[in-house]
């Protein structure tokens, strides 16, 4: 069964990958379309979110996670809600009825709203604490409100500070902007969250920290490793394409994945990865920048080996895959037969 | 909460702001008001837009606008007194514009109107009724036939067919001399048409012919969009017609008082094309009418003064050389020469102009197509005796598959096959203008017509085969359609190449039809073979059938050097030694290589021996 699929030597697998991934690319819509009415986290889909992916972009548009639960809490809607409420970031501007800022003496009060806290559990405590918790501030309570001085004296850097106090977080993983609660059809809860934070999400009770999943692949690659990055490079693809109801064979996402990460770190797919890095000059020279890479090989001093695909087209010999790979060769000893 | 600027509503007169009023509303309709009692031009077009609360008043030009009757109170102005006076020819259309009775809409005062479709719809509410329900469509659509039976999307696909349909273009054809022209033969006029086209007077020059079709397969011949024509029907005219195409030239002055002279060029000429090439022409240099021409054949001789000024010959000044600047026929196209015509410019300068005309008949590869958006492409010209035919000896011009109907839902072909037959039994034109029947009434129409002359009403044929004489099982439908004979024919088109002309600067093969051309190898081709790993099959594309070319090497500076012939042996230009190997490579690199010196980088190719 496997013999079936391996591949003869000196197959050109990667331009047998490009055109499998290449041709149902062309089918695939520029525009994502959202559908209406469910309840879900925004992610980038269809071919915007191949070319982020092949572009190794160091962070995704939109990131998201899916985070599975713990036994004791999955089948559980409260306690599933009690993960969800530790999760979701809250910023103190959200849980505000309405702020007096008083530049002059860089005093601000803060009116929070009772119900708005409680969707989260909070109280006017929790924030004083936290705020406490910053440098150069001074939080207590005064009535229903928070007072809040800070130490900065001219009104252009108080203002500042306010801005940066209200944007600040009370409760939560920070960079989680939104929880979606989901469930399974055996009944089981999981959450999906818009952005994503592997650490943080690891430190929350209840969280089955074994199976987080996110689609920043660079998030994955520092939190798991190389190995990790490149499977989620290649499952990413593979969701992504399928979604558009559009079947690739896995290999060619694999290879893709593979070429990407096979030196340890994430390389792009084009002029500032895997294809900048060829060795043959002409190579580069024919794909982008012509006069750049021409130029910088005679200072360098460049050779060429000729060995690559596109030079041997270029020059005019045979290409070294498929029927270019095999050459006849002749023992010395029967050589000297013949030379009789 | 609405501000004083806000509460103002501006008014527009052909895109600029004019001013402000009130009421937006109110003032519109006082535009109109004053317009139907003919204070204001009736050309006058005006739209309150409550969105942006905007009064717009349009009196460009360029407008497309559509008649439309008035309602007042529910009722149309268009009394029983006035139409009983229009059936009487006492008024006509313009009495009742200028009576306020009609009025023209553009598209924005369409967006204020509300309009009824039928006189019986109007309620207190409707500011107008339609006046002609085939108004809604456009003109292309109108002056087909049956179009509303047919998804939207195809009436778009009918007018491209439309545009490039030959025809009758212009009455005067014989004296025009238009580059290009096309002239059907024997063009018709379809017998299933409408009020639109009739007006406009395409039924005076005509771009079809009326096909008997036959909705029937044959023998796998016309699968797709293949169509399979009557060699009997192509032979007695059908989808014939004539290619036009003028060759201007003009003997044309330069500074210095040279200039050109319309003769038979001298032998001496630069570029002379041999003495046979100038056979047909006449003594002034200029060919003859009625002249059968081939490619390669000279239509008019010029000789031109040289490029660039000579250079002082020990002689003096020496004969006068002159350059071959003749007009030839085009690549691959044959004729007869139909009209020559000499006159003067302006400018007092000889012109000529010379017309062929070449007749086209079709052929396999020349496209048709109905007016319902069915186009096809003969793939098969059939002898008259193998074609079906039935008890009547009727022999179908076109044989359409069936399965191209179902998919593009063009009900309206179906339809004009029923009525064309029907009109043509009863010998007169049947109307099809836009909604003036339903689809049932037309059939019980046409099936009336086709039953009184002892024809199946629905059309359908029992059909015998041409090659066996045998009936077929299934009754076939067959009537008769319009069908346009398309520009887009083979001979036009036709191109091969083994061996050709090569550019200069890269000696790969040039491109195009008048260049003899090759079809270009691209890139996406390149990577398929790639891919296959066929890398014998790639070189022999992108080498040896391209711009292989041999380079002498040095074997020690990696410089390209040359083969002196006079020596006989190759020489490198760096060290002046004979130490060079000879190398099969693409010229295109070669060219790169000169390129990149000339950016002051030399490369070098280090050999190795295998």
């Amino acid at each position: 069964m496997e013999d079936e699929y391996n591949v003869a030597e000196g197959e050109p697998v990667g331009v047998v990958a490009a055109h499998s991934i290449g041709e149902p690319g062309t089918q695939m819509v520029l525009r994502s379309f959202h559908s209406a009415g469910i309840a879900s986290v925004i992610t980038t889909t269809g071919l915007p979110r191949i070319i982020e992916i092949v572009d190794g972009r160091k962070k995704p548009k939109f990131p998201m996670m899916i985070v599975r639960l713990e036994s004791g809490y999955s089948k559980n809607y409260e306690k599933v809600k009690e993960v969800w409420k530790k999760i979701e970031e809250v910023k103190i501007s959200a849980v505000l009825e309405r702020f007096e800022e008083n530049l002059k003496t860089g005093v601000m009060l803060l009116y929070p709203n009772k119900e708005k806290m409680e969707r989260y559990g909070i109280t006017p405590g929790v924030i004083s604490k936290r705020l406490a918790k910053m440098e150069g501030i001074d939080a207590s309570l005064d009535g229903d409100a928070i007072k809040v001085k800070v130490k900065e004296e001219d009104t252009k850097s108080i203002r500042t500070r306010f801005v940066k106090i209200r944007a600040s977080i009370v409760a939560g993983v920070k960079g989680i902007m939104k929880v979606v609660v989901q469930q399974e059809d055996s009944g089981e809860f999981y959450l999906t969250t818009s952005g994503s934070n592997i650490e943080g999400i690891m430190e929350i009770d209840g969280v089955d920290k074994e199976s987080i999943y996110s689609n920043d692949i660079f998030e994955v690659m520092r939190v798991y490793g190389i190995e990790a990055a490149r499977i989620l490079i290649a499952t990413e693809l593979k969701n992504t394409i399928e979604e558009e109801g559009i079947t690739v064979s896995f290999r060619h996402l694999n290879l893709v994945a593979d070429a990407m990460t096979h030196t340890g770190v994430i390389k792009s797919v084009g002029r500032h990865g895997i294809a900048g890095e060829k060795n043959s000059v002409f190579a580069r020279a024919a794909y982008e920048e012509t006069v750049k890479h021409f130029t910088n090989a005679s200072i360098f001093g460049e050779e060429d080996m000729l060995t690559g695909v596109a030079e041997n087209i270029l020059i005019g010999k045979q290409i070294g895959v498929g029927t270019g790979k095999v050459r006849l060769a002749v023992k010395k000893q029967d050589l000297k037969k013949i030379m009789k | 909460m609405p501000n004083a600027v806000d509460t103002k509503c501006h008014v527009y007169l052909d895109g600029r702001i004019i001013g402000n009023v009130k009421d937006g509303s109110e003032f519109a309709k006082e535009i109109r008001k004053n317009r139907r009692q003919g204070v204001i031009s009736g050309e006058v077009n005006v739209a309150y837009i409550k969105r942006i609360n905007e009064v717009h008043i349009n009196a460009d030009r360029g407008r497309v606008r559509t008649p439309y009757i008035i309602v007042e109170h529910g009722k149309s102005k268009l009394t029983e007194e006035l139409k009983q006076k229009i059936i009487n020819k006492e008024i006509d259309f313009n009495y009742l514009v200028r009576r306020g009775v009609i009025e023209f809409l553009d598209a924005e005062e369409e967006e204020n109107a509300y309009i009824a479709l039928n006189e019986n719809d109007v309620t207190g509410r409707h500011t107008h009724l339609i006046a002609d329900t085939a108004s809604m469509f456009g003109l292309t659509v109108n002056i087909s036939a049956l179009m509303e039976f047919n998804s939207a999307g195809r009436h778009a696909i009918a007018l491209n067919f439309n545009k490039q349909s030959q025809g009758l273009y212009a009455i005067n054809y014989a004296n025009r001399y238009d580059p290009q022209a096309f002239i059907l033969y024997y063009p018709q006029v379809p017998i299933m048409d409408s009020v639109a086209y009739r007006t406009i007077g395409l039924n005076r020059h005509p771009s079809g012919q009326n096909f008997v079709v036959a909705l029937s397969t044959y023998y796998g011949y016309n699968m797709k969009d293949a169509i399979v024509l009557n060699k009997g029907a192509v032979h007695r005219g059908l989808g014939r017609s004539a290619l036009y195409r003028t060759y201007p030239d003009e003997e044309r002055r330069y500074p210095g008082g040279q200039q050109d002279h319309l003769k038979i060029p001298p032998p001496t000429a630069d570029g002379y094309l041999g003495e046979h090439a100038y056979s047909k022409l006449g003594e002034d240099g200029i060919i003859e009418d009625g002249v059968d021409v081939k490619e390669g054949d000279v239509l008019i001789g010029k000789v031109s003064p040289p490029r660039f000024l000579e250079e002082q010959t020990s002689f003096g000044v020496g004969e006068e050389k002159s350059r071959d600047n003749s007009v030839t026929l085009r690549a691959g196209e044959e004729g007869v020469i139909d009209n020559v015509m000499v006159s003067e410019t302006t400018g007092a300068t000889r012109i000529v102009k010379v017309r062929v005309r070449s007749a086209k008949i079709p052929e396999l590869g020349d496209k048709f197509a109905s007016r319902q958006a069915q186009k096809g492409v003969v793939s098969l010209i059939v002898d008259e005796r193998d074609m079906p035919f039935s008890k009547d000896g009727i022999v179908p011009d076109l044989l359409l598959n069936p399965h191209s109907l179902p998919t593009r839902m063009t009900v309206g072909h179906m339809l004009e096959m029923l009525g064309a037959k029907a009109g043509s039994l009863a010998g007169k034109h049947l109307d099809s203008t836009p909604f003036t029947k339903k689809g049932k009434d037309y059939i019980d129409e046409f099936g009336k017509i086709l039953e009184e002359h002892g024809f199946d009403k629905f059309g359908d044929e029992v059909l015998y085969d041409g090659r066996t004489g045998e009936r077929f099982e299934a009754r076939i439908f067959t009537g008769v359609v319009y069908y346009n004979k398309l520009y887009q024919m083979v001979s036009r088109k036709i191109q091969v190449r083994s061996r050709g002309p090569v550019q200069i600067l890269t000696r790969q093969p040039t491109e195009g039809k008048p260049r003899k051309g090759g079809l270009r190898f691209g890139e996406m081709e390149r990577d398929a073979l790639v891919g296959h790993g066929a890398s014998l099959s790639l070189k022999e594309r992108m080498l040896d059938q391209s711009d292989k070319a041999e380079v002498w090497v040095c074997n020690l500076d990696g410089d390209v050097g040359y083969y002196d012939y006079i020596k006989n042996m190759p020489v490198c230009q760096l060290c002046k030694g004979n130490n060079l190997s000879k190398l099969e490579i693409s010229y295109a690199f070669k060219l790169l290589l000169d390129e990149i010196k000339s950016m002051h980088i030399l490369p070098r190719i280090k050999l190795k021996s295998d």
